[in-house]
């Protein structure tokens, strides 16, 4: 392997499945539509590097991970490893790479076999790939993980052992094989807080130990700073910031970045961090079209540029526009909430009821047009009327990517930022105060 | 400061189990007053939702409360029936979000329709005003009044919890139990649950009695908080005072196990092994053997709950050697002597 060959190169990947599994869909007729889970994502795992895909539950992080230990097929895209894309990989090619890429579960309690004492949970993987000298081997790793004296805990089954002393096998059991890469699903989220620092710091020692690299999955931004160099933040099946860990934490820069961090809470009651006002949860990944992921929650959704006005205003219409789109309010359940009837007093109830800034002239008759219609029982020309008007450029086109050095964020918001500092000459060059690498200039640019 | 809304003195819950005895919480003590948010924190195995469980009567069969009381304005409880606690206290009084919230919604009935079979058993309400109080906390929660009507799965997961807490709430209790409530949730989520938790806080001067492992959310969002080992309550005041003089050896500890995302790098406090299971009574300190600063005395009887002098007249704490080890602890003085165990995983370097 040549020097700066990547391990592991995810490049532009898909994982989309056939909707219309569950019941409720079964009964509604519905017809089957795509998820897309993992809708593109591109990484590169260099070697002896630390990965985090941070994201909430849905975010298609696990399917990520599923799919890379080939769980599931590719929709679209390839990964490579070692230079070699799965797509063209052989049984035997098959047979390396699962011993060369091990995966560490979220739960210790279900993951190791109960029946199995762990002297028997450890040898497993060398007896599958005939590897001899077990003993000794096992000893080792139960070392390396800190279950010390081997002896205490050879013949135990998991049921004798604590959740971190499970996990810490788990984690043996991954490294038994001197894997390339581990995927670590979660790996201490079922853990005691007490347990979850000694667990990460031993990963994290350990994957430097062994030459290992890691692509650590998880929801939690709060500890990540002890495991991965790099973030990513994954949202509806992409990847919407990337960027050092300890620089994505105190600078966040996509706004679902931002609400992230700000949501996490602090453990000082004398510091006074404001409650989210971020509304909703993430919205299902089917039929979701091109444009930005975020656009239905985003506080920052931009505007068209010929219209003047005000940002949560604007939102709001967003909002309810997305509402009507995916037949969240029909015109039957608006006349339930607001129990009108009559169509001009249904108008100003709707507004009412949906609608708390204040919008003027044109913006305002806009809305009045398009609640008329709805009021009418035309609710495509209802979202007709506003989409003609408020149509943002978050949802039409997808945001760049920006390809910096160890910086990208998938926002227009920050695309254009970084026109603007490309325009004003020098590019990437180092002209913030930190001064060394491009992110230090973009964040300069910004405050500029 | 006004009269306790919930008092629990001395209190010892324990299951009968093949082996004996075993004790779930230990002379435990601590009152909660009107619209005060109270946090109960602790690993699993501490206690605390057995604790929890106690006050409302919802122990497992054989779990018991062998002495202690607990006072609800003034009237002891910890004896009622089953019947009279259904009829007088539970959800009218003292509500509960249950552990795992997101699963508890029954998905065959409709939210309305679980709301009237609390209702009837709870209330003599008619179905209307039962129906009508759902409408009101549904909108204290952020959900729209029309919903009530809805089945569980139309809702989306955060609304999910919303609804869950609307049927805690709309009986309009005094105190609410909530064990865990947000855990396993996205931190976002959490964040939108305790703004509608602060909201009933404001507008209804609820109590809250929170459990939860998770320190930082009871800092953030309690006005006291009692942090429980093995079956006893190791230290307990305002939130203030815990955090900012914390004397017993577990709670200074398990406060520093919790990351804080303004220190990324900052070393994390572990705490090896995990809390005993106690047999009869827990007659030494429960942190005893996971101490680094235990000594003889320790195990020589229960330690008692003192004061810590810091000017939060309710601020206590169960060490016996509370300012000693503190003391140690601040100068980084090594606890123990052969160097083996607690601390050498807590002193590998972070990542850069
Ligand atoms: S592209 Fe638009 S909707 Fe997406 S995060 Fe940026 S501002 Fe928000
Ligand atoms: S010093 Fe003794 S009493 Fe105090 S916490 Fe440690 S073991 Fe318990």
């Amino acid at each position: 392997m040549s020097a700066n060959q990547p391990v592991l190169e995810i490049k532009n990947l898909k994982k989309y499945f056939e909707g219309n599994t569950d019941i409720v869909d079964m009964i509604m007729r519905r017809e089957p539509s795509q998820i897309q889970a993992v809708d593109g994502v591109s990484m590169t795992l260099q070697e002896n590097e630390s990965v985090a895909v941070i994201g909430e539950s849905g975010c298609g992080k696990s399917t990520l991970l599923r799919t890379l230990i080939g769980l599931h097929d590719i929709s679209a895209g390839d990964i490579v490893y070692k230079g070699t894309p799965v797509s063209e990989f052989d049984k035997a090619d098959w047979k390396e790479y699962r011993r060369n890429v091990q995966v560490i579960f979220q739960d210790p309690f279900n993951s190791l076999n109960p029946k199995m004492t762990v002297r028997e949970s450890l040898a497993e993987p060398l007896d599958i790939h005939g590897i001899g000298n077990k003993e000794e081997r096992v000893r080792e790793v139960l070392e390396q993980v800190e279950l010390q004296p081997a002896e205490k805990y050879l013949d135990r089954k998991p049921t004798n052992l604590s959740g971190g002393e499970k996990q810490r096998v788990s984690i043996g059991r991954a490294l038994i094989l001197d894997p390339d890469v581990i995927l670590a699903d979660e790996p201490v989220s079922m853990l005691d807080v007490s347990t979850q620092a000694a667990v990460l710091t031993k990963m994290k020692e350990l994957i430097n130990d062994f030459d290992v690299s890691m692509i650590y999955i998880s929801h939690d931004l709060s500890t990540v700073s002890y495991i991965a160099e790099t973030v990513k933040v994954m949202y509806l099946g992409r990847f919407v910031e990337s960027a050092r860990t300890k620089r994505l934490l105190e600078d966040p820069k996509h706004p679902y970045t931002e609400a992230l961090v700000s949501a996490i809470p602090v453990p000082d009651p004398t510091y006074d961090r404001e409650r989210t006002e971020m509304s909703g949860a993430p919205r299902d990944p089917i039929d979701i079209g091109e444009g930005c992921r975020f656009r239905d929650r985003c506080p920052e959704v931009i505007p068209p540029d010929d219209i003047e006005i005000d940002q949560q205003a604007y939102r709001e219409i967003m909002s309810f526009r997305e509402f009507l789109e995916r037949e969240e309010v029909g015109l039957e359940r608006i006349e339930k909430i607001v129990e009108v009837n009559e169509r001009s007093a249904l108008v100003d109830a709707v507004q009412r009821e949906y609608f708390d800034h204040e919008l003027t002239g044109k913006n305002e008759s806009t809305l009045r047009s398009a609640l008329t219609s709805l009021a009418d029982g035309n609710e495509d020309l209802a979202i007709e009327r506003l989409r003609e008007r408020f149509e943002s450029v978050c949802e039409t086109t997808p945001p760049e990517v920006e390809a910096e050095p160890e910086w990208h964020v998938a926002c227009h918001h920050h695309t254009e930022i970084d026109r603007t500092t490309v325009a004003g000459g020098g590019g990437t060059d180092a002209t913030g105060d930190s001064g060394s690498d491009a992110t230090g200039s973009v964040a300069h640019a910004e405050h500029q | 400061m006004s009269e306790p809304l919930l008092e629990v003195d001395d209190l010892t819950v324990q299951y009968e189990t093949d082996d004996g005895m075993l004790t779930a919480t230990s002379n435990a003590s601590f009152s909660i007053s009107e619209g005060e948010f109270f946090g109960l924190a602790g690993e699993s195995g501490s206690g605390k939702s057995t604790l929890a469980k106690a006050i409302i009567g919802g122990l497992d069969d054989n779990g018991q409360v062998s002495s202690g009381t607990i006072t609800y304005r003034g009237e002891e409880i910890q004896d009622l029936s089953d019947k009279e606690l259904s009829q007088r206290i539970r959800w009218k009084e003292i509500s509960w979000i249950p552990q795992g919230a997101m699963s508890s919604l029954d998905p065959l009935q409709r939210v309305s329709e679980q709301a009237l079979e609390i209702g009837n058993v709870h209330t003599d309400l008619p179905d209307e005003e039962i129906r009508d109080k759902l409408k009101e906390t549904f909108d204290i929660v952020g959900l729209q009044e029309s919903r009530i009507d809805d089945y569980p799965h139309q809702f989306s997961g955060g609304m999910q919890q919303r609804a869950i807490i609307a049927l805690a709430l709309f009986l309009e209790p005094e105190l609410v139990i909530a064990d865990e409530p947000t855990t396993a949730l996205d931190v976002i989520m959490q964040d939108q649950i305790f703004t509608y938790l602060d909201r009933l806080k404001d507008e209804l001067d609820i109590s809250l009695l929170l459990i939860t492992h998770d320190i930082s959310v009871i800092f953030e969002s309690c006005d006291s908080v009692a942090i429980m080992h093995a079956s006893q309550i190791a230290e307990r005041g305002t939130t203030d005072a815990v955090h900012a003089n914390p004397r017993h050896p577990y709670a200074f500890m398990f406060k520093e196990a919790f990351p804080d995302i303004r220190e990324p790098k900052r070393e994390l406090e572990v705490i090896e092994g995990h809390p005993p299971e106690l047999m009869g009574e827990v007659d030494f300190c429960s942190f005893a053997d996971r101490c680094p600063w235990a000594a003889p005395e320790c195990r020589e009887g229960a330690p008692p709950t003192e004061s810590v002098e810091d000017g939060d007249p309710s601020h206590v704490t169960a060490c016996v050697r509370k300012e000693e080890a503190y003391e140690m602890y601040r100068s980084d003085a090594s606890p123990i002597d052969d160097g083996s165990g607690a601390q050498s995983i807590a002193q590998m370097g972070e990542v850069d």
